[in-house]
Protein backbone atom coordinates (compact mmCIF):
# COMPACT_ATOMS: atom_id res chain seq x y z
CA UNK A 1 0.00 0.00 0.00
CA UNK A 2 1.52 3.43 -1.15
CA UNK A 3 1.30 5.89 1.80
CA UNK A 4 0.73 9.36 0.73
CA UNK A 5 3.07 12.02 2.39
CA UNK A 6 3.05 16.04 1.62
CA UNK A 7 6.55 17.15 0.19
CA UNK A 8 7.77 20.72 1.82
CA UNK A 9 10.72 21.80 0.02
CA UNK A 10 12.90 18.41 -0.42
CA UNK A 11 11.18 17.45 3.16
CA UNK A 12 9.09 14.24 2.97
CA UNK A 13 6.06 14.74 5.77
CA UNK A 14 3.45 12.00 6.81
CA UNK A 15 0.16 12.88 8.56
CA UNK A 16 -0.17 10.30 11.75
CA UNK A 17 -2.33 8.99 9.75
CA UNK A 18 -0.75 7.91 6.61
CA UNK A 19 1.93 6.99 9.33
CA UNK A 20 0.50 4.98 11.31
CA UNK A 21 -0.89 2.87 8.94
CA UNK A 22 2.04 2.42 7.17
CA UNK A 23 3.44 0.78 10.03
CA UNK A 24 0.47 -1.06 10.85
CA UNK A 25 1.46 -2.04 6.83
CA UNK A 26 4.30 -3.20 7.89
CA UNK A 27 3.71 -4.86 10.69
CA UNK A 28 1.46 -7.38 8.68
CA UNK A 29 4.65 -8.90 7.00
CA UNK A 30 5.43 -9.91 10.56
CA UNK A 31 5.01 -13.86 11.05
CA UNK A 32 1.80 -14.99 13.74
CA UNK A 33 3.74 -16.51 17.13
CA UNK A 34 3.00 -17.97 20.30
CA UNK A 35 3.32 -15.53 23.39
CA UNK A 36 3.74 -16.69 26.94
CA UNK A 37 3.09 -13.94 29.72
CA UNK A 38 0.40 -13.77 32.59
CA UNK A 39 -2.66 -11.77 31.95
CA UNK A 40 -3.68 -8.81 34.07
CA UNK A 41 -5.73 -6.10 33.04
CA UNK A 42 -8.42 -8.02 31.22
CA UNK A 43 -11.40 -5.63 29.95
CA UNK A 44 -14.48 -7.24 28.62
CA UNK A 45 -17.53 -5.67 27.57
CA UNK A 46 -21.00 -6.54 25.32
CA UNK A 47 -20.58 -3.43 23.70
CA UNK A 48 -16.77 -4.33 22.41
CA UNK A 49 -16.23 -5.81 19.57
CA UNK A 50 -12.73 -7.37 20.97
CA UNK A 51 -11.43 -8.12 24.63
CA UNK A 52 -8.78 -6.40 25.81
CA UNK A 53 -6.09 -7.24 28.19
CA UNK A 54 -2.44 -6.83 29.41
CA UNK A 55 0.36 -10.16 29.14
CA UNK A 56 2.79 -9.18 31.63
CA UNK A 57 6.38 -10.96 31.88
CA UNK A 58 6.27 -12.55 35.06
CA UNK A 59 10.15 -12.06 35.19
CA UNK A 60 11.12 -8.47 34.61
CA UNK A 61 6.93 -7.08 34.73
CA UNK A 62 7.98 -6.01 30.73
CA UNK A 63 3.93 -5.58 29.01
CA UNK A 64 2.35 -6.06 25.95
CA UNK A 65 -1.50 -5.18 24.93
CA UNK A 66 -3.29 -7.61 23.33
CA UNK A 67 -6.98 -7.92 21.95
CA UNK A 68 -9.02 -10.44 20.77
CA UNK A 69 -11.94 -10.78 18.81
CA UNK A 70 -14.89 -11.15 21.71
CA UNK A 71 -16.39 -13.64 19.73
CA UNK A 72 -13.82 -15.83 19.73
CA UNK A 73 -12.52 -15.27 23.31
CA UNK A 74 -15.96 -16.57 24.86
CA UNK A 75 -16.04 -19.59 22.35
CA UNK A 76 -12.68 -20.67 24.54
CA UNK A 77 -14.89 -20.62 27.69
CA UNK A 78 -11.30 -20.02 29.76
CA UNK A 79 -12.94 -18.19 32.22
CA UNK A 80 -9.68 -16.31 32.66
CA UNK A 81 -9.12 -13.84 35.48
CA UNK A 82 -5.84 -11.59 36.29
CA UNK A 83 -2.65 -13.76 37.19
CA UNK A 84 -3.59 -16.47 35.02
CA UNK A 85 -0.79 -17.82 32.58
CA UNK A 86 -1.68 -18.13 28.96
CA UNK A 87 -0.05 -18.59 26.11
CA UNK A 88 -1.15 -16.10 23.11
CA UNK A 89 -1.65 -16.92 19.24
CA UNK A 90 -1.26 -13.86 17.25
CA UNK A 91 0.62 -11.19 15.48
CA UNK A 92 1.76 -7.89 16.38
CA UNK A 93 -0.66 -4.83 14.92
CA UNK A 94 -0.49 -1.41 15.41
CA UNK A 95 -3.90 -0.05 16.27
CA UNK A 96 -3.95 2.89 13.86
CA UNK A 97 -6.79 5.26 15.63
CA UNK A 98 -4.47 5.38 18.48
CA UNK A 99 -1.35 4.56 17.41
CA UNK A 100 -1.36 1.46 19.80
CA UNK A 101 1.06 -1.37 19.60
CA UNK A 102 -0.43 -4.57 20.97
CA UNK A 103 -1.00 -8.42 19.83
CA UNK A 104 -3.42 -9.10 17.61
CA UNK A 105 -4.57 -12.65 19.36
CA UNK A 106 -6.43 -15.43 17.49
CA UNK A 107 -6.35 -18.38 19.70
CA UNK A 108 -5.42 -18.57 23.88
CA UNK A 109 -4.24 -21.27 25.51
CA UNK A 110 -4.21 -21.51 29.77
CA UNK A 111 -0.36 -22.13 30.43
CA UNK A 112 -0.15 -22.78 33.92
CA UNK A 113 1.49 -25.28 36.42
CA UNK A 114 0.13 -28.63 34.80
CA UNK A 115 1.07 -27.07 31.76
CA UNK A 116 4.52 -26.28 32.50
CA UNK A 117 4.96 -29.86 34.09
CA UNK A 118 3.19 -31.49 30.68
CA UNK A 119 5.52 -30.17 28.94
CA UNK A 120 8.22 -31.08 31.06
CA UNK A 121 7.62 -34.31 30.97
CA UNK A 122 7.30 -34.36 27.32
CA UNK A 123 11.02 -33.18 27.08
CA UNK A 124 11.71 -35.36 29.73
CA UNK A 125 10.73 -38.18 27.72
CA UNK A 126 12.06 -36.96 24.69
CA UNK A 127 15.53 -36.51 26.10
CA UNK A 128 15.41 -39.99 28.23
CA UNK A 129 14.66 -41.66 24.80
CA UNK A 130 18.00 -39.93 23.33
CA UNK A 131 20.15 -41.40 25.80
CA UNK A 132 20.85 -38.28 27.50
CA UNK A 133 19.90 -39.46 31.04
CA UNK A 134 21.47 -42.74 30.82
CA UNK A 135 23.85 -44.18 33.11
CA UNK A 136 26.58 -44.99 31.04
CA UNK A 137 26.63 -41.81 30.04
CA UNK A 138 27.68 -40.73 33.62
CA UNK A 139 31.00 -39.80 34.37
CA UNK A 140 33.51 -40.42 37.52
CA UNK A 141 34.13 -37.38 39.26
CA UNK A 142 37.95 -36.25 39.57
CA UNK A 143 39.56 -37.25 42.47
CA UNK A 144 41.73 -33.63 42.80
CA UNK A 145 40.43 -31.51 40.45
CA UNK A 146 42.91 -28.86 39.81
CA UNK A 147 40.30 -26.36 38.75
CA UNK A 148 36.15 -26.45 39.76
CA UNK A 149 34.12 -24.21 37.72
CA UNK A 150 31.48 -22.89 39.52
CA UNK A 151 27.96 -21.49 37.36
CA UNK A 152 26.21 -19.92 39.98
CA UNK A 153 23.79 -16.14 40.27
CA UNK A 154 26.03 -13.08 41.37
CA UNK A 155 26.22 -12.93 45.60
CA UNK A 156 23.47 -16.17 45.28
CA UNK A 157 23.48 -17.90 48.45
CA UNK A 158 24.55 -20.76 46.74
CA UNK A 159 27.65 -19.56 45.49
CA UNK A 160 28.81 -18.29 49.10
CA UNK A 161 27.70 -22.08 50.52
CA UNK A 162 29.61 -23.67 47.65
CA UNK A 163 33.05 -21.67 47.62
CA UNK A 164 32.57 -22.04 52.04
CA UNK A 165 32.45 -25.92 51.04
CA UNK A 166 35.27 -26.61 49.40
CA UNK A 167 37.19 -23.93 50.91
CA UNK A 168 36.90 -25.72 54.30
CA UNK A 169 37.44 -29.04 53.09
CA UNK A 170 39.86 -28.70 50.54
CA UNK A 171 41.91 -25.25 50.68
CA UNK A 172 44.28 -25.54 48.11
CA UNK A 173 41.50 -25.76 45.46
CA UNK A 174 41.35 -23.45 42.35
CA UNK A 175 37.56 -22.25 41.60
CA UNK A 176 36.85 -20.02 38.85
CA UNK A 177 33.13 -18.70 39.18
CA UNK A 178 30.85 -17.85 36.66
CA UNK A 179 28.23 -15.48 37.40
CA UNK A 180 25.32 -15.41 35.15
CA UNK A 181 21.26 -15.06 35.46
CA UNK A 182 19.72 -17.95 36.98
CA UNK A 183 16.10 -17.25 37.15
CA UNK A 184 13.85 -15.81 34.43
CA UNK A 185 13.52 -15.94 30.50
CA UNK A 186 17.73 -15.01 30.24
CA UNK A 187 18.58 -17.78 32.90
CA UNK A 188 18.97 -20.74 30.31
CA UNK A 189 20.83 -18.55 27.62
CA UNK A 190 23.22 -17.37 29.91
CA UNK A 191 23.77 -21.09 31.82
CA UNK A 192 24.67 -22.23 28.49
CA UNK A 193 27.00 -19.47 27.41
CA UNK A 194 28.78 -19.46 31.33
CA UNK A 195 29.28 -23.50 30.61
CA UNK A 196 31.24 -22.46 27.61
CA UNK A 197 32.80 -20.09 28.90
CA UNK A 198 34.50 -22.37 31.83
CA UNK A 199 34.89 -24.90 29.35
CA UNK A 200 37.82 -22.64 27.76
CA UNK A 201 39.80 -22.62 31.42
CA UNK A 202 42.45 -24.21 30.84
CA UNK A 203 43.47 -27.39 33.13
CA UNK A 204 39.32 -27.37 34.11
CA UNK A 205 38.57 -30.85 35.33
CA UNK A 206 35.07 -30.35 36.97
CA UNK A 207 32.01 -27.65 36.74
CA UNK A 208 29.71 -27.11 39.74
CA UNK A 209 26.16 -25.75 38.47
CA UNK A 210 24.66 -23.96 41.88
CA UNK A 211 21.15 -22.26 42.39
CA UNK A 212 19.44 -22.06 45.87
CA UNK A 213 15.89 -23.18 46.35
CA UNK A 214 12.76 -21.44 44.26
CA UNK A 215 9.58 -21.92 42.99
CA UNK A 216 8.62 -24.37 40.20
CA UNK A 217 8.69 -21.49 37.66
CA UNK A 218 12.08 -20.01 39.47
CA UNK A 219 13.55 -23.20 38.11
CA UNK A 220 12.12 -23.83 34.79
CA UNK A 221 15.16 -22.55 32.96
CA UNK A 222 17.52 -25.09 34.81
CA UNK A 223 14.67 -27.37 32.50
CA UNK A 224 15.12 -25.67 29.34
CA UNK A 225 15.93 -28.11 26.59
CA UNK A 226 19.50 -26.07 25.99
CA UNK A 227 20.79 -25.79 29.22
CA UNK A 228 20.12 -29.47 29.87
CA UNK A 229 21.58 -30.20 26.51
CA UNK A 230 24.52 -28.51 27.27
CA UNK A 231 25.24 -29.87 30.54
CA UNK A 232 24.66 -33.07 29.13
CA UNK A 233 27.43 -32.25 26.26
CA UNK A 234 29.59 -30.67 28.59
CA UNK A 235 33.43 -31.41 28.22
CA UNK A 236 34.51 -32.15 32.04
CA UNK A 237 32.14 -33.70 34.80
CA UNK A 238 29.27 -31.51 36.10
CA UNK A 239 27.68 -31.36 39.29
CA UNK A 240 24.06 -30.30 39.70
CA UNK A 241 23.43 -29.16 42.81
CA UNK A 242 19.87 -27.08 41.99
CA UNK A 243 16.98 -26.50 43.73
CA UNK A 244 15.93 -28.56 47.41
CA UNK A 245 16.03 -32.32 47.45
CA UNK A 246 12.97 -32.75 46.04
CA UNK A 247 13.03 -30.31 43.47
CA UNK A 248 14.72 -32.50 40.07
CA UNK A 249 15.10 -30.16 37.59
CA UNK A 250 15.96 -31.87 33.87
CA UNK A 251 19.70 -30.24 34.27
CA UNK A 252 20.11 -32.91 37.29
CA UNK A 253 19.41 -35.95 35.28
CA UNK A 254 21.67 -34.71 32.43
CA UNK A 255 24.72 -34.37 34.91
CA UNK A 256 26.95 -36.77 35.93
CA UNK A 257 26.13 -36.25 39.75
CA UNK A 258 23.55 -34.55 41.13
CA UNK A 259 23.76 -32.96 44.77
CA UNK A 260 20.71 -31.78 47.00
CA UNK A 261 22.54 -29.00 48.35
CA UNK A 262 25.22 -26.46 47.09
CA UNK A 263 27.15 -27.57 50.44
CA UNK A 264 27.04 -31.47 49.20
CA UNK A 265 28.24 -30.34 46.15
CA UNK A 266 31.48 -29.15 47.67
CA UNK A 267 31.53 -32.07 49.37
CA UNK A 268 31.51 -34.42 45.71
CA UNK A 269 33.69 -32.36 44.35
CA UNK A 270 37.15 -32.08 46.56
CA UNK A 271 38.13 -34.62 48.91
CA UNK A 272 38.56 -33.71 52.65
CA UNK A 273 42.63 -32.57 53.15
CA UNK A 274 42.53 -33.07 56.84
CA UNK A 275 40.77 -37.04 56.59
CA UNK A 276 43.02 -37.87 53.69
CA UNK A 277 46.31 -36.67 56.12
CA UNK A 278 45.05 -38.83 58.62
CA UNK A 279 44.46 -42.14 56.21
CA UNK A 280 47.53 -41.15 55.08
CA UNK A 281 49.08 -41.03 58.76
CA UNK A 282 47.21 -44.48 59.44
CA UNK A 283 48.84 -45.96 56.26
CA UNK A 284 51.92 -45.31 57.27
CA UNK A 285 52.03 -46.70 60.33
CA UNK A 286 50.12 -49.40 59.11
CA UNK A 287 52.97 -49.97 56.93
CA UNK A 288 55.98 -50.28 59.29
CA UNK A 289 54.00 -52.45 61.02
CA UNK A 290 53.53 -54.92 57.82
CA UNK A 291 56.74 -54.56 57.18
CA UNK A 292 57.51 -55.88 60.66
CA UNK A 293 55.36 -58.53 60.88
CA UNK A 294 56.53 -59.63 57.27
CA UNK A 295 59.60 -60.06 58.54
CA UNK A 296 59.03 -61.39 61.73
CA UNK A 297 57.41 -64.01 60.01
CA UNK A 298 60.51 -64.84 57.27
CA UNK A 299 62.54 -64.95 60.06
CA UNK A 300 60.74 -67.94 61.84
CA UNK A 301 60.09 -70.04 58.55
CA UNK A 302 63.77 -69.92 58.13
CA UNK A 303 64.51 -70.82 61.50
CA UNK A 304 62.52 -73.45 61.50
CA UNK A 305 64.22 -74.42 58.07
CA UNK A 306 67.69 -73.86 59.16
CA UNK A 307 66.65 -76.60 62.32
CA UNK A 308 65.57 -79.12 60.44
CA UNK A 309 68.18 -78.68 58.22
CA UNK A 310 70.41 -78.92 61.11
CA UNK A 311 68.59 -82.08 62.34
CA UNK A 312 68.76 -83.99 59.43
CA UNK A 313 72.58 -84.88 58.62
CA UNK A 314 72.53 -86.77 62.64
CA UNK A 315 69.26 -88.19 62.03
CA UNK A 316 70.45 -89.20 58.44
CA UNK A 317 73.74 -90.69 60.14
CA UNK A 318 71.89 -92.22 62.82
CA UNK A 319 69.18 -94.13 61.10
CA UNK A 320 72.15 -95.39 58.82
CA UNK A 321 73.69 -96.62 62.42
CA UNK A 322 70.85 -98.29 63.01
CA UNK A 323 70.26 -100.12 59.94
CA UNK A 324 74.16 -101.01 59.86
CA UNK A 325 73.69 -102.44 64.02
CA UNK A 326 70.95 -104.26 62.73
CA UNK A 327 72.57 -105.85 59.70
CA UNK A 328 75.53 -106.62 61.90
CA UNK A 329 73.10 -108.72 64.35
CA UNK A 330 71.55 -110.47 61.57
CA UNK A 331 75.02 -111.17 60.61
CA UNK A 332 76.28 -112.50 63.93
CA UNK A 333 72.86 -114.86 64.22
CA UNK A 334 73.95 -116.37 60.45
CA UNK A 335 77.41 -116.90 61.58
CA UNK A 336 78.31 -120.71 63.07
CA UNK A 337 79.04 -119.63 66.38
CA UNK A 338 76.00 -119.78 68.14
CA UNK A 339 75.63 -123.19 66.31
CA UNK A 340 78.49 -124.25 67.82
CA UNK A 341 77.33 -122.39 71.57
CA UNK A 342 74.42 -124.74 71.03
CA UNK A 343 77.21 -128.02 71.36
CA UNK A 344 77.75 -128.42 67.91
CA UNK A 345 81.08 -128.63 66.58
CA UNK A 346 83.19 -127.80 63.34
CA UNK A 347 85.91 -131.15 62.34
CA UNK A 348 88.51 -130.06 60.05
CA UNK A 349 91.28 -132.46 58.57
CA UNK A 350 94.58 -130.30 56.88
CA UNK A 351 92.47 -127.02 57.52
CA UNK A 352 89.55 -128.45 55.33
CA UNK A 353 85.78 -128.96 56.75
CA UNK A 354 85.26 -132.27 56.93
CA UNK A 355 81.45 -133.01 55.26
CA UNK A 356 82.00 -137.27 55.36
CA UNK A 357 82.63 -139.68 57.78
CA UNK A 358 84.95 -141.66 54.65
CA UNK A 359 87.07 -138.73 54.14
CA UNK A 360 89.07 -139.47 57.08
CA UNK A 361 91.36 -142.19 57.88
CA UNK A 362 91.88 -143.99 61.57
CA UNK A 363 95.12 -142.08 63.36
CA UNK A 364 94.52 -139.20 61.15
CA UNK A 365 95.28 -135.92 62.95
CA UNK A 366 91.85 -133.75 63.13
CA UNK A 367 91.29 -130.22 64.63
CA UNK A 368 88.04 -129.71 66.28
CA UNK A 369 86.22 -126.85 67.01
CA UNK A 370 83.61 -125.83 69.59
CA UNK A 371 82.05 -122.55 70.87
CA UNK A 372 84.68 -121.27 73.07
CA UNK A 373 87.76 -122.52 70.92
CA UNK A 374 89.71 -125.29 69.27
CA UNK A 375 91.32 -128.41 69.93
CA UNK A 376 93.37 -131.51 68.50
CA UNK A 377 92.13 -134.98 68.48
CA UNK A 378 92.70 -137.90 66.55
CA UNK A 379 90.28 -140.21 64.27
CA UNK A 380 90.33 -143.78 65.72
CA UNK B 1 75.60 -68.45 44.05
CA UNK B 2 77.17 -66.30 42.02
CA UNK B 3 74.38 -64.82 40.48
CA UNK B 4 72.25 -63.45 43.22
CA UNK B 5 69.33 -65.50 43.77
CA UNK B 6 66.08 -63.58 45.57
CA UNK B 7 65.27 -64.28 48.98
CA UNK B 8 62.24 -66.41 48.04
CA UNK B 9 63.82 -68.91 45.51
CA UNK B 10 66.67 -69.30 48.01
CA UNK B 11 64.31 -70.38 50.95
CA UNK B 12 62.50 -72.93 48.37
CA UNK B 13 65.59 -73.93 47.79
CA UNK B 14 66.72 -74.58 51.33
CA UNK B 15 62.94 -75.90 52.24
CA UNK B 16 63.64 -78.22 49.30
CA UNK B 17 66.83 -79.63 51.03
CA UNK B 18 65.35 -79.78 53.96
CA UNK B 19 62.75 -82.30 52.54
CA UNK B 20 64.98 -84.45 50.44
CA UNK B 21 67.30 -84.79 53.63
CA UNK B 22 64.31 -85.86 55.76
CA UNK B 23 63.06 -88.50 53.86
CA UNK B 24 66.24 -90.23 54.42
CA UNK B 25 66.48 -91.30 50.50
CA UNK B 26 69.74 -89.47 49.66
CA UNK B 27 73.24 -91.25 49.93
CA UNK B 28 75.06 -90.35 52.62
CA UNK B 29 77.77 -88.62 50.48
CA UNK B 30 75.13 -86.50 48.52
CA UNK B 31 73.57 -85.88 52.20
CA UNK B 32 76.60 -83.65 53.47
CA UNK B 33 76.74 -81.85 50.24
CA UNK B 34 73.48 -81.11 50.27
CA UNK B 35 73.47 -80.02 54.19
CA UNK B 36 76.56 -77.68 53.30
CA UNK B 37 74.35 -76.32 50.33
CA UNK B 38 71.78 -75.65 53.27
CA UNK B 39 74.02 -73.55 55.67
CA UNK B 40 74.84 -72.12 52.59
CA UNK B 41 71.69 -70.68 52.01
CA UNK B 42 70.36 -70.09 55.04
CA UNK B 43 73.27 -67.88 55.77
CA UNK B 44 72.22 -65.90 52.57
CA UNK B 45 68.75 -66.07 53.38
CA UNK B 46 69.43 -64.89 56.63
CA UNK B 47 71.51 -61.89 55.51
CA UNK B 48 68.88 -60.84 53.00
CA UNK B 49 66.67 -60.37 56.65
CA UNK B 50 69.20 -58.71 58.48
CA UNK B 51 69.78 -56.04 55.77
CA UNK B 52 66.27 -55.94 55.86
CA UNK B 53 65.60 -55.26 59.55
CA UNK B 54 68.20 -52.45 59.31
CA UNK B 55 66.39 -50.74 56.24
CA UNK B 56 63.42 -51.03 58.63
CA UNK B 57 64.80 -49.38 61.78
CA UNK B 58 66.76 -46.73 59.30
CA UNK B 59 63.29 -45.99 57.87
CA UNK B 60 60.97 -46.32 61.23
CA UNK B 61 63.73 -43.43 63.14
CA UNK B 62 63.10 -41.52 60.00
CA UNK B 63 60.01 -41.23 59.98
CA UNK B 64 59.59 -40.92 63.26
CA UNK B 65 62.28 -37.98 63.17
CA UNK B 66 59.86 -36.28 60.48
CA UNK B 67 56.82 -36.31 62.61
CA UNK B 68 55.80 -32.74 63.21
Amino acid sequence: MKVEASLYGDRKVFSVSAFNRGIATWLQRLPTVWVEGEVTELKRHQRWQSVFFTLKDPADGACLGVSMPRGQFDGLRLGLADGDHVHAYGRPELYAARGEFRLRALSLERFGLGDHLAALERLKRKLAAEGLFSAERKRALPVWPRTIGLVTGNDAAAKRDVLAGIQTRFPPAHVVVAETYVQGPRAAGAVVEALRRLSEVPGLDVVVVARGGGSFEDLLPFSDERLVRAIASCAVPVVSAVGHEQDTPLCDLAADVRASTPTAAARLVVPDLRELHERLDRARSGLERGARRSLESKVGRLEQAHERLRRAPALLVERRRAGLEHAAGRLRTLSPRATLNRGYAIVRADEAIVRSATSVESGERIEVEVGDGRFGARVE
Amino acid sequence: MSSEPTFEAAQKELEQIVQRLESGETGLDEAIALWERGEELYRFCLGKLDSAQGKIEQLASRVEASKP
